[in-house]
Order: structure tokens, then sequence, then C-alpha cells
């Protein structure tokens, strides 16, 4: 075992490690409310996380740690896409915690801890690490969601999502017990080699998958696993609402193809029904039940249990393409949530939260460009050409269709034309309803900047999607070409 | 391996035994006459004004769970210290770092105040 | 049936009957103290599976730590249970339903089939030490795990100061360190007062 090289594969996970101590012990130096400081070293550290991770890419698939540790092009994708969800997770909630008084040093510590078990879970190759990463990432959300120690409604939400969380945890933990009876193995290539050559308890696999597959269906909210996803969604304080929403969706996406894709995927005729069923129930309870909201915190979160039915449809169908659609499906719909959310904390000023359908009307009037933004995200959101989501949406049922899947496909579509409705009725709000209030919608400068990046970068990948589509293709079939 | 236990599952049905037989037997043995009077609860004469149990302070839970943290993490000495000479520098330092981990937030702790009870 | 599946038996009965109470029993610290029971059963079941410092850290951590914790969160909470549990009856059916068929399907799947995990397992000799084998993996092949623990108690850690601690206003508590390390110059002041007539009386 060679330390140097199974550090310089980890090298962005060390690094995140020493500098979350050091920003820890650092914070409790600096005075003042601001804590300016302390969000520029986070900040920092973040960028130094990406230059590690690409500085130490290297081609091709590198098993280090006894196996445990998987550095591969996937999850240097991923775990960039996850620094840069958090950067700009941080930007965007600066102003709305500071006003609240939340933007403390735990806060930003807590989402770097989460951070690093995201990267935990992207790069894992054996079921400890992927629990263990799994578990640092919900224990840092869960507390996150009850820092607003005073409000009644994020205690609440951080209490449902503990126990629920913990409930999944539990599910999984036992489905991943059975797999290891029936394979005697925990590493997920000694797994899917041992199952290859059929040494193995076939009816204790099966029943120790379908544990796995809820566990993991709670975790993505995905129906029927996905009561607390409105409640957590609208309880929790909107910067924790969209570091829960965004980036580990991208680590949920890896651990679905550590799993399912890498570890069991000769069980893929079995998990495949249950993907099918669990995809196409979440699409319509999703698309169906954000009508009648007229919270957008919680329009968002059953918009949000669409989305993973629509990434589930990329991931059933079983081929590169499919899963390559459901990649590009994860990195849209975070790039979406991000600007979904952080437009609700732009509106939102000291004392007043921007959550409701009826904020937004007349929006166009108070401000143009902010309308024409949320336009662009809306439209994304519910799929309409020329903007990413509407490219994601194709690629993932363009997939479903190739494998013969026209029933999934042509009820996917149906709903998501039911769910076009909700999205553009907010388009219609902001720009045909007069304005219920005209205060000035204060901002700084780098929010609003960054919300121009995110809705014109929506509509840059929907015109240009080839790159990113390709690179998520390469990065899946590398990992998968392994065996 | 397990017939070195043997003693300690004797030592508890001894236990059990002793702790259940007396009570077994004063139930049989004892006369058992209730009336309401004696039923009734007893606080100096009053009616019992509330519920036994009360609020605890959050400080205890506190202090509680740091002393968790800090029993598992003794939990991971034993083990490390069983075989430190076979597993050489490596298992050294991999402990050390553990525990370097877990002093960053002891002396996150104690600069947070979270050890002073006020 | 041989000593070792007595036991087992004994202590598996023990556990479901502990389990069951738990959820039943109609006083929250009597449902923590069969908690308690619930996990000695288990550490004695890990035990029979030649598991030995897991068995005792079970007890050690979870009997001795946990339940403490629990009893004072149980405590604190002061809840009336009698209202948290309304409609644990009407619900009880369906539960009970479900559980049955986890319960069939369980013994379905597990009944009496040889697993890659149990295949070819011996009894090991009295001198076999479990603490010496999970040490020379956890410090060496499991290093990435180990240190990753180390992170999940840290997180725990922060977390739970930042959702608990809060400073308290007009406290009057002393503090001994300060109380010492006082110096002269930090309490007495001497103050130059200006006599009232100068020169003139220290002469007469």
């Amino acid at each position: 075992m060679n330390l140097a090289t199974n550090l310089y594969h980890a090298g962005a996970e060390v690094f995140l490690l020493t500098m979350v101590c050091v920003i820890l012990i650092a914070d409790l130096f600096v005075a003042g409310r601001g804590k300016m400081f302390t969000y520029m070293m986070v900040q920092l550290t973040l960028l130094g996380c990406s230059f590690i991770t690409v500085a130490t890419h290297t081609d091709g698939v590198a098993i280090v740690f006894s196996n445990m540790y998987v550095d591969d092009l996937m999850s240097d994708v991923l775990k960039l896409l996850a620094y840069l969800a958090v950067s700009m997770m941080l930007v965007y909630s600066r102003t709305y915690l500071l006003t609240r008084g939340l933007f403390s040093g735990e806060f930003m510590s807590l989402a770097l801890f989460a951070l690093l078990g995201m990267m935990v879970m992207i790069s894992a190759s054996h079921f400890l690490t992927l629990y263990l990463g799994l578990e640092l990432l919900s224990l840092s959300l869960y507390a996150m969601v009850a820092l607003q120690r005073d409000s009644a409604v994020a205690t609440e939400a951080a209490m449902k999502y503990f126990i629920l969380g913990a409930l999944a945890s539990g599910l999984l933990l036992y489905g991943m017990s059975m797999i290891y009876g029936a394979t005697g193995s925990l590493e997920i290539y000694k797994i899917s080699d041992a199952i290859e050559q059929g040494v193995y308890n076939k009816q204790l696999l099966v029943f120790g998958l379908v544990f796995v597959v809820s566990g993991l269906a709670f975790k993505l909210g995905a129906v029927p696993f996905h009561m607390w996803v409105p409640d957590v969604y609208h309880g929790a304080p909107t910067p924790m609402t969209l570091l829960i929403g965004s980036a580990p969706k991208l680590a949920a996406f890896a651990f679905v193809m550590r799993i399912l894709v890498e570890a069991l995927q000769p069980l893929a005729i079995q998990w495949s029904s249950m993907l099918a069923i669990m995809a196409i129930l979440s699409i319509a309870i999703g698309n169906l039940s954000a009508i009648a909201q007229t919270n957008i915190k919680r329009m968002f979160a059953y918009s949000t249990i669409a989305h993973m039915g629509y990434l589930l449809l990329g991931v059933l169908s079983g081929t590169i393409e499919g899963y390559s659609s459901a990649m590009f499906y994860a990195v849209t719909y975070v790039l979406m949530t991000l600007g979904g959310f952080g437009m609700i904390m732009l509106m939102s000023r000291e004392g007043f939260e921007a959550d409701n359908l009826s904020d937004y009307k007349g929006l166009n009037q108070r401000s143009p460009w902010l309308a024409f933004m949320m336009l662009l995200l809306m439209f994304s959101m519910a799929g309409v050409p020329p903007t990413v989501g509407f490219y994601a949406k194709f690629s993932v049922l363009q997939a479903v269709v190739q494998t013969g899947h026209f029933a999934l496909a042509i009820i996917a579509v149906l709903f998501s034309l039911v769910g076009a409705f909700f999205y553009l009725r907010v388009v219609k709000l902001m720009y045909f309803d007069t304005p219920e209030s005209h205060e000035p919608i204060q901002y700084q400068a780098d929010t609003s900047l960054l919300i121009t990046f995110n809705g014109l970068g929506v509509l840059f990948l929907g015109i240009l999607p080839g790159t990113l589509m390709s690179i998520c293709a390469v990065s899946v079939q590398q990992s998968l070409l392994l065996h | 391996m397990l017939e070195n236990y043997f003693p300690v599952l004797l030592f508890i049905c001894v236990g059990l035994a002793v702790g259940v037989v007396p009570m077994v037997l004063g139930k049989l043995a004892a006369p058992n006459r209730p009336d309401d009077a004696k039923l009734s609860p007893y606080e100096c004469g009053f009616e019992a004004f509330e519920d036994a149990r009360m609020k605890f302070d959050v400080r205890y839970y506190l202090v509680a769970i740091l002393f968790i943290l800090f029993d598992l993490e003794i939990a991971f000495l034993f083990p490390w210290a069983v075989v430190l000479k076979e597993i050489g520098m490596f298992g050294f330092v991999s402990m050390m770092i553990f525990l370097a981990i877990l002093v960053v937030g002891f002396v996150y702790e104690w600069m947070k105040g979270a050890l002073e009870w006020e | 049936m041989n000593v070792e599946s007595l036991v087992f038996y004994v202590f598996a009965a023990l556990m479901i009957f502990a389990g069951l109470r738990v959820i039943t029993a109609r006083n929250p610290v009597h449902s923590a103290m069969f908690l308690v029971l619930a996990f000695c059963s288990a550490s004695g079941i890990w035990m029979l599976l030649e598991a030995e410092f897991l068995s005792i850290t079970l007890v050690l951590v979870y009997v001795g730590a946990v339940m403490v914790l629990f009893l004072f969160v149980v405590m604190m909470l002061d809840i009336n249970l009698d209202q948290l549990r309304e409609g644990f009856w009407r619900w009880f059916p369906f539960g009970a339903a479900l559980a049955l068929v986890m319960v069939g399907e369980m013994v379905y799947v597990l009944g009496n089939r040889k697993t890659a995990a149990t295949e070819g397992l011996v009894r090991h000799a009295a001198d076999y030490s479990n603490i010496k084998e999970l040490g020379r993996l956890i410090y060496t092949d499991y290093v990435y795990p180990f240190e990753i623990a180390a992170v999940v108690l840290l997180v725990a850690m922060v977390a739970a100061i930042a959702l608990t601690l809060r400073r308290r206003i007009g406290v009057k508590s002393q503090n001994p360190g300060k109380q010492v390390l006082v110096k002269k110059a930090d309490r007495l002041r001497i103050v130059p007062v200006a006599a009232e007539k100068s020169g003139s009386d220290r002469a007469a």
C-alpha cells in the first residue's frame, strides 16, 4: 500500500478536511457580525479544492485505500460541480443569513462538512465508505436545518428530516448487510464479480436490493418515500433548503451509480422495474401536487420529486446513454434549483420571506432583469426549449425510448405537460399581474451577477449542450468500462 | 473462544437470580392487603402536586453528548493499544490523525465555552 | 440443542420481548430501561458470534453512555405519552400486518440457507482474540473509513454545540482563574489627593 499514491488521489478531501478544521478554530478568533473573513476563507477553500481536483486528475480509474476509494472522471466532474453548487449557495445566502443573524461559523463549517460527505460518497467504492459519506452528509444537513433554533417550523422540519433520514439509513444498512451476506464482500467491484461468477444466494441478494433501493429512494425523495421532502423544503431556512436540494443530489446520483449500476448491474432486471414504478409515481405525484401549492418552496419541493423521477428514468433504461443522460439531468437540475432558491433569497429582505407565489406578482414591473432570469429558470424547469431543461428531459426520454419503454416515455411526457402549467403560472404572475408591493428589491452586486450567470447559463447550456453531454457520456463510460 | 466467557454467563445467571428471587419471594410470601389509603400517592400528607418527571436543563444534554463522543473515541483506542506493535508506524500515525481531528473538536468546544457550566 | 443455541434463543427471546416493551410501555422511562435490556441481549448475541470487542463496546457505549443521554432526553421532554400515543391502537393492526409480512419474507429468504458470508465458518480456538483481529484491520486497511469516522464524531460535536449552547446573560458565576490572576494595578487605583492647604500647614 503506497500512502503517497493514496493521498494524491484523495488530495481534495484531505485539503478540505484540513481547511475545515482551520476554519472551525479560526472562526472562534474572528469577532464581528460580518464574518467576512470566515466567508472568504470558505470560498478560497472551495477554490483550492477545485484546483486540487483538476490538478490531481489522472486518466483512467484509480482505486486506492484498499479498494475503498475510487478516483475516476465521473467523481472528478461531480465533485467540481458540488464545489460550484456549495460556493453558489454561500453567495446567494450570505445577505439572507446576515439579516437573520444565522451567518455563523457553524453554518459555514457544517456546509463544508456536508460537502466532504458528498465527496466521500461520490468517490466511494466500498459500502462502508458510501454509508459513512452519506451519514456525514446527512448529519451536517440535519444540524443545519435546525440551526434556526427559535423557529418552530425549522425545528419541526429538522425533526422530520432526522427521523425519516435515520429510518432510511437503517433500511440502507440492512440491505447492505443482506448483500454482504449473499456475496461475501462489501467492495463494489468484488460484489459485481461475485454476482457475475454466480456464487451468490439470489433470493437474499434481491431481498437486500429491495432495502437498498428503498433507502436510496428515501434519500432521493422519490415517491412513495417522498413525504419528508415538502415539509423539510418548506420548513428549513431557505439557504439550507438550497443546500439540501442542490449538491446532495449529485452525490445521490453517484450513490445510485455506484450501488445499482457498478455493484448490482447483473440485477438490472430487478431494480429497473422497481425504479420504473418509483419514477412514474414520482413524476405523476410530483407534478400534480405542485399545482396545488401556493408556497413556492413547497412547489419546488414537489417539482424536485418530479425531477428525481426523470433522473430515475434515465438510470432505469440501463444503457450508457441512459446513465449519461441521468447525470446530465442531475447537473442541470442542480443548476436550476440553485437559481430558483437563489431568487427566493434575492427577493427576501429583513423580516420578509418571499416564499409565496403571490410575492412574484408583477416582478417584471419591479425588476425586468430579475423577472427575465426567473423566466429562464422556470422555462428550464418546465422543459421549454431552448433552455437546458428541455434538452435534459429530451435526452432522458430518448434513452428510455431507445430501450423500448414507450409507455414510460409517454406517461412522462404527459405529466411534464401537466408540470409546465405551474411553472408557467409563475411566469404569468410575473409578467401579467400587478405587483402587491412596490418595495425596491435590495441585493448585493455579487448576488445579482450570480443570478445572471445562473439564468444565462441555463440558456447557454440549452443551446450548446454538447460539451457537458459528452463529458457526462465519457465519465459514465469510463466508470463502467472497468469491468 | 466462547468457553472463556462461560464464567460471565454463569455470573449473569447468578446475578439475575440474586435480583429476581428475593422479589419473587417477597411477592409470594409477604401478606398483601391493599386498601385505598395504602395505594394512594403520598407526598407529605398532600395530594401529589405534579408529575415526578421534571424538565432538565438542556446543558445536561450537551455534557452527555460530549461525553458519548469521547467515550466512542476511547473505544477506538482499545484495539489500537492491543496491536500497536504489529501495525507499526502506519497504525500509530493513523490513530494520531484520528486523535488530532477530535482534538480540533475539543479545542473548539473549549473555546466556545461548552465545557463551562456558568 | 447444545448450550450455545439455548443461550442464543434465550437472548433472542429476551431481545424481542424487550423490543416490544420499548414501544408498548406506558412510561417512557420504562421504555428506555427496556431498551437497555434489548442492548444487553444484543450484546449477548454478538458475543455468541465471537465479536467480543463489539459486544463489550455495545454495553460500554450504548448501555453506559447512550442510554444516559436517552434518559436525560426522556426526562427533559417531560412529555405526556398518552397524548403522544393516541391512535396507536388504531394503526396497530396495519403495522402488525406489515411486520408479519416482513417477518414472513425474512423467514422465507433467510430460513436455513447457506450464504456466501457464512460458508465454511468454524469456531475459533480459545486463544483467538477478536480485538487483535479488528485492530490489525482498522488502523491499516480501513484507515480511510476510520478517519471519516473521526470526522463524523467531529460533526456531531459541532452540531451538538451549535444546537444546544446558549450564552446566558446576567449569570453571576465566578471565574477563579481570573480572580487569581488579578494584579494590584487592576483593582487598586491611587488617586493623588491634593492637600487642602499646601506648604504653610506643614510648616506650622
